[in-house]
């Protein structure tokens, strides 16, 4: 039995359309990694260069929780579990460089 | 494009009017086909930004998760997010250009004193990583359309 990966609409173009893809794999960075081999351009939208880590402005969540209050990529996944992928929604008026900056 | 139905619009600017003077945000729910999205349902999400609320907003991702679920199977899904400007124009910022994803509209809203003044609607060109402005059609508009 696999997991069940959920794909937000700014992915779609890589994975043909689908909004749900099965996949087989113990952790989230294996079904993530999985999910870069067969579809093109995954990777390079949702981890880091080194495929270690979930880009910054990436959330992950296993069923309810956030990887990154867990084991991140190493994070333990279950068969019936669902990933959930989601942009980090944000931006706002502030557009000076050091409000950018966060200053 | 995109389409919203009046109902939704109001009920969208009365939640940017009642969260004035800070930003708030929310999630746009609807279909998308050949470039036309048409909005048939909303959710407001928290702003997280609380230090710097009135120039920034940074969404709930729990909001998102709970969406995801929510039209999971269904026709509808995300096509959109929305956010106010308090007492400065609906025009994307550089923040905002900085931290948007291909795929959605983003709707932006300008509150001057209080009170919900224009929208637009942005899509971005991620290859030139540059907001361009999309006809928002407010549809049953009535009055000025706001």
């Amino acid at each position: 039995m696999s997991v069940t990966v959920r794909i937000p609409t700014p992915l779609r173009p890589v994975t043909s359309g689908q909004a749900e893809v099965k996949m087989e794999g113990a952790t989230v960075g294996e079904v993530l990694r999985k999910m870069d081999a067969q579809f093109q351009g995954f990777g390079e939208r949702v981890l880091e260069e080194d495929k270690k880590n979930v880009k910054r402005f990436i959330n992950v969540f296993v069923n309810e929780d956030s990887i990154r209050d867990k084991k991140d990529l190493d994070t333990e996944v279950k068969p019936g579990d669902t990933i959930s992928i989601l942009p980090s929604i944000a931006g706002g008026n502030c557009s000076s460089s050091a409000c950018r900056r966060g200053l | 494009m995109i389409k919203i139905p009046y109902s939704i619009m109001r009920e969208i600017y009365d939640h940017m009017e009642s969260a004035y003077p800070h930003e708030c945000c929310g999630l746009m729910i609807g279909t998308w086909a050949e470039g036309e999205r048409v909005v048939h349902a909303f959710r407001k999400c928290r702003n997280l930004n609380t230090e710097r609320a009135h120039d920034r907003y940074e969404m709930d991702p729990l909001c998102q998760l709970k969406a995801q679920k929510e039209f999971a199977g269904t026709p509808w899904d995300i096509v959109g997010i929305y956010h106010s400007h308090p007492d400065h124009p609906s025009k994307a910022s550089q923040t905002d250009t900085d931290r948007a994803f291909a795929g959605y509209s983003y709707v932006i809203v300008s509150v001057q004193k209080g009170i919900v003044a224009t929208a637009q609607s942005w899509d971005l060109n991620e290859a030139e990583k540059k907001f361009y402005e999309e006809p928002l059609i407010i549809d049953g508009a009535e009055g000025d359309g706001k």
